[in-house]
């Protein structure tokens, strides 16, 4: 019952039977073992397992390994270029916007989206844009604050 | 949970208690119900499929008919559980002429418990609502299909 | 960084993030060891049963299935119960099984494990056991439950009453009573449900070759966890065992405790020879991490004439859940009936608390533990005095407040202070939040028909509790010091090696910060261990913000004795006596006479190479150190919270927050100020949105986060945060502890500002959490009523 599927990540590409009930969060974690991407609820509430899957932030917690087969997919692992931060991940760093870590690669990667429909938000429209995203450590301030840096340093580039 | 509601069939009253009380067409028209199996006067074992998003899973349980009064009403016992959880719950069922077909009139109350309740409580009415409104399509089918097999 | 500049006090980037920010941080989860199986338990759907019959044959059956254990395996095994860290006087310790045996006692109760080849195939052997119960009445509140003809949990708990503890002057508070302004309020302090957002996980690995198992496990406090699983539970050596806490996401007490999942993975890996995992679904968080907080009380404060306070009283009924989770007792009483005079001078105090088991998941600590609890009903009552005597809620305060020529001050209720200069704060804070004209803003507001509320919090925190001779004469099943081993490399690099745990606090970094600090050689030269006990000596771990005030002032320890027999060895390379020699800025040199100097690198290879080493002197440089303070620290401060509720929905928003903090000295501004924004953030949702919901058959309600309602970014408002500083006098650092404070101050405050703003409707009081429903429907019946 397995199927085949061909999926590119973070450039690479990988070919493997699976389980047509595999998440594809597990097909990453789990079969490739790019544990970046987490699992924080069952529900598609917390946003932790957040990449970017063919140019749209998804939530890959209910997407289906499957459902991912011929997809282009980026996740934390894959950001950073030639030893090089991504500004948003430099952002977080800067602004102290991660305690546990647990949420960060999601939030991340929602932010990475964010910008690239938004590049100059106002602090309200990043909240909302992070609707989707849950961190029970920083109270969200600097969250706000590492992609409003992100975001400055982005449109100077 | 409480479920209450009513349904206008074009069958007689009569014919509507047959089949409301007939195990046969009762696991029929039950969507999901892959057995009814009588293991006593108006007792039966019931196994369940349901597909409904987080209560999907199948239900093993028990099913009664009580305090029949042809053609008049009925109580509908039964318990069942699952891997998602378990559900309880008896309904009252009331049949009456009206406009030359019958009137089906239900009013019961449901307790739900494992991941069913945590997870899925919200969805349960809407659950039941389709459930049932899937039962009593199918019920019209089953009695429409009944007449013209005589006729 | 560079040498010589002060790295403590600081804002230096946290040396965690790098991999963090790439993904690259190794959570237990994370580890994947071959032929690891996978565990997926059978969980209770019923609060209270009776299990009839478990039926594995067809699980067994299953594909994939290596083993299926139930709670008569493990009893047969001999798998002790799960132990209780805090005895208090007469007690009831019922039995805590692992796997439950004859009777479940709240949904989530595990009665059965499949251990399979993956986690597919455990979970769909899972669905096939089939458990006959008879169902049988529950009860999830508190109170209920101590009403006669209530269900009984356990047998040898009567009245399903765990304990019944009281601290104070029963007769003294009643007489100070008379003749006093009194206001009463009963109050319910709802049950939170934690949400780290890290799920829990274990991993247990047994060689049989040597006999060593490990464990990797979602903890924050791995050797607390060594000791009680390995002594209490499995009956395994404690040195035949080792506990590794990876990076851990987030625990606010949560994963502290022992639970049986843990238990479970580690006697099974034992008994198949294989690696066994299991990882919580989130569901399974929502029913069987430790809840928080659930306490209904009624409180009274009498007032002079003069509007001091004179008395409290306070009669509290704690749900402690189904069973007694691992520091459960502890939280109910003396980390809540202690800080009951907060930060006034009440002469008379007294308080009851009865612990009660109910059909619900175990509460222990959460964030603030005990001390929210606190700090909650005083901050109310303190407005609701402000209110009865129409005065104002900073000055009620203001004129209460211990003064600051007290100190120590002895409170009635046990603590003794140490320190506090409490009206700074106050100031600080009403400056920031410009308090005259947030006032004026209030009254033109309210005649636009718009309603504003000022509400505050002033509080106090008791962090690090301590010493262990104390608190093992108050019933503490273990001590409260930490440990630090530091070791100096031959080329004068350092390790630290710590027994608290760092799962978002930033340890690497801040701890890093003291030691390069006390060496004075590059930060970058520091590294810190912690989490593994294989690697560090016995440590406590970390919990109620005790981390650096205790487990840094351990490193102080362990770094003044390297740095005093450095000096011996540094002396005599001098050819200088000991007295002369001065260390400083990572240099050992003879006092006025700078340029003879050895660096403490160059010391440092002595000591190793020993070619030339004192007499009598052992080669080698490195220290252990156990730190077990003399007293708590008292963090302590104000928060302001200004809050507009919407009349006609009921709708709140925090429109500013103001928080101004004292918590000694601060290693790290940045993590402090960090930690300070997330607590603020869970008391305000506590004050808002979060409440753990059973129905009345015990079923929980609120089992998922779409039911939970945890705060979202655009809920919160950017905080405004300072800080007062009064050095801790009880350890060598002078700090206090920041972990607590926003969560312990927030959601009275906030509470008090929606009170405030609804004072006009004549709404004095409802209870947590003022979701719109419960606002609209105070102020409809207060209309009702006619009150306002």
């Amino acid at each position: 019952m397995n199927r085949a599927i061909s999926v590119t990540v973070n450039g690479k590409t990988h070919k493997h039977e699976v389980e047509p009930r595999l998440l594809l969060v597990h097909y990453l974690r789990d079969v490739l073992n790019l544990t970046g991407t987490h699992v924080g609820c069952d529900t598609s509430q917390c946003g932790a397992c957040t990449i970017i899957m063919n140019d749209m932030a998804v939530k890959c917690c209910t997407v289906l390994a499957v459902q991912a087969n011929g997809s282009k997919i980026l996740t934390i692992e894959g950001l950073a270029k030639d030893g090089q931060l991504h500004p948003i991940q430099e952002g977080f760093w800067e602004e102290h916007g991660l305690q546990c870590g647990f949420c960060t690669p999601g939030m991340i990667m929602q932010a990475l989206q964010m910008l690239q429909r938004n590049p100059k938000p106002t602090d309200a429209e990043i909240r909302r844009g992070l609707e989707g995203n849950l961190c029970r450590c920083t109270g969200y301030h600097n969250i706000v604050k590492a992609i409003q840096y992100a975001a400055k340093k982005m449109a100077r580039k | 949970m409480k479920i209450s509601g009513e349904h206008q069939l074009k069958a007689p009253v009569e014919k509507a208690w047959k089949a409301l009380t007939d195990p046969a067409i009762l696991q029929k028209i039950t969507p999901g119900c892959e057995r009814l199996q009588p293991v006593g006067p108006d007792e039966f074992e019931a196994t369940l499929k349901l597909g409904v998003a987080l209560v999907k899973g199948t239900y093993k349980g028990k099913l009664a008919l009580r305090e029949k009064t042809p053609p008049e009403s009925y109580r509908l016992v039964m318990e069942g559980s699952g891997a998602p959880g378990f559900v309880k719950g008896e309904a009252t069922l009331r049949l009456r002429e009206q406009e030359g077909g019958t009137l089906v009139s239900y009013e019961g109350d449901a307790q739900v418990g494992g991941a069913i309740a945590s997870v899925g409580q919200r969805l349960m009415e809407g659950v039941a609502r389709m459930v049932l409104s899937q039962f009593f399509r199918n019920l019209e089918k089953e009695l429409g299909r009944k007449k013209e097999g005589k006729s | 960084m560079a040498t010589g500049t002060k790295l403590f006090g600081s804002s230096i980037k946290r040396r965690e993030d790098p991999r963090f920010i790439t993904g690259k941080g190794i959570y237990t989860d994370d580890v994947k060891l071959p032929g690891t199986t996978c565990a997926a338990f059978v969980r209770s759907p019923h609060a209270h049963a009776r299990i009839k019959s478990v039926n594995v044959v067809k699980t067994k059956a299953s594909p994939g299935v290596v083993a299926v254990f139930t709670g008569r395996d493990l009893a047969n095994a001999k798998v002790g119960g799960l132990p209780c860290g805090w005895l208090l006087p007469g007690i009831k310790l019922p039995p805590h099984p692992a796997l439950a045996v004859e009777t479940v006692r709240y949904v989530g109760d595990a009665v059965a494990v499949v251990i399979a080849e993956s986690a597919f195939a455990a979970k769909d052997a899972a669905e096939k056991v089939e458990i006959q119960y008879e169902v049988l009445p529950a009860v999830t509140d508190g109170l209920s439950a101590v009403q006669q003809g209530a269900p009984t949990l356990h047998s040898d708990a009567p009245g399903n009453i765990c304990f019944t503890w009281s601290i104070g002057d029963k007769e003294k508070t009643e007489s100070a009573f008379r003749g006093a302004t009194i206001v009463k309020q009963h109050l319910v302090n709802q049950r939170l449900i934690p949400n780290a957002m890290e799920p829990r996980a274990s991993l247990a690995s047994y060689e049989p070759a040597t006999g060593d198992l490990t464990l990797w496990v979602t903890s924050q406090n791995p050797h607390v966890h060594r000791l009680l699983m390995a002594a209490f539970v499995l009956g395994i050596p404690e040195h035949k065992m080792r506990v590794i806490a990876p990076d851990v996401g987030g625990g606010f007490g949560s994963k502290i405790f022992v639970y049986p999942e843990e238990v479970v993975v580690a006697w099974a890996s034992r008994q198949l020879g294989r690696p066994v995992k299991w990882t919580a679904e989130r569901r399974e968080s929502y029913m069987t991490d430790a809840h928080g907080r659930d306490h209904i009380t009624d409180a009274e404060m009498g007032f002079s004439k003069d509007g001091k306070i004179i008395g409290l009283r306070v009669k509290t009924h704690a749900n402690l859940g189904a069973y007694l989770s691992t520091f459960a007792p502890l939280i109910p009483t003396y980390l809540y009936g202690t800080l009951l005079s907060g930060l006034y001078a009440i002469p008379a105090i007294y308080c009851e608390v009865v612990g009660v088991f109910t059909n619900t998941t175990p509460v222990d600590a959460y964030r603030g533990a005990g001390r929210p609890e606190a700090t909650y009903l005083l901050e109310r009552l303190m407005d609701l005095g402000a209110r009865a005597r129409k005065t104002d809620p900073a000055e009620i305060r203001r004129k209460n407040f211990i003064p600051a020529d007290k100190f120590p001050y002895q409170t009635p209720v046990a603590l003794a202070y140490d320190s506090g200069n409490y009206g700074p704060a106050l100031d600080r804070a009403l400056s920031m939040a410009d308090y005259r004209k947030l006032r004026a803003e209030q009254e033109r507001l309210r005649r636009e028909g718009r309603y504003l509320g000022i509400g505050f919090s002033t509080y106090i925190e008791a962090c690090g509790p301590a010493p262990s001779q104390v608190a093992g004469a108050l019933g503490a099943q273990a001590g409260l010091w930490e440990s630090a081993h530091v070791r100096v490399h031959p080329t004068g690099k350092v390790t630290i090696y710590t027994g608290s745990h760092s799962h978002g606090q930033g340890h690497e970094t801040t701890f890093t910060q003291i030691g390069a600090d006390e060496l004075g050689i590059p930060w970058e030269d520091v590294e810190l261990v912690h989490g593994d006990t294989a690697a560090i000596p016995f440590g406590m771990g970390s919990y109620g913000s005790r981390s650096t005030a205790v487990g840094g002032s351990a490193i102080v320890m362990s770094l003044n004795k390297i740095k005093e027999k450095g000096r011996k060895i540094a002396a005599h390379l001098l050819e200088a006596a000991e007295g002369d020699v001065v260390f400083e800025d990572g240099k050992y040199f003879v006092r006025g006479a700078p340029s003879r100097a050895k660096t403490f690198q160059e010391v440092a290879l002595m000591a190793y190479l020993a070619h030339n080493m004192p007499p009598g002197l052992e080669p080698g440089l490195e220290a252990t150190s156990f730190f077990d303070p003399p007293n708590f620290t008292f963090p302590f401060g104000t928060h302001i919270a200004v809050a507009e509720v919407d009349p006609e929905t009921g709708q709140v928003k925090i429109v500013r927050y103001v928080a101004v903090d004292d918590v000694g000295r601060v290693v790290n501004p940045m993590i402090v100020d960090g930690m300070v924004h997330g607590g603020i953030a869970q008391g305000v949702a506590q004050a808002l949105w979060e409440s753990g919901v059973y129905d009345s058959s015990g079923q929980l309600l609120t089992g998922t986060m779409m039911d939970y309602a945890l705060p979202k970014a655009d809920q919160l408002p950017f905080f405004e945060t300072d800080r007062t500083e009064t050095p801790s006098p009880v350890n060598p650092l002078g700090v206090k502890g920041a972990g607590e404070t926003g969560t312990i101050a927030s959601t009275a405050a906030v509470a008090n500002a929606v009170m405030d703003a609804l004072a006009p409707l004549g709404v004095s009081h409802i209870d947590l959490p003022l979701t719109p429903d419960r606002i609209w429907r105070a102020i409809r019946d207060a209309k009702k009523g006619g009150r306002a």
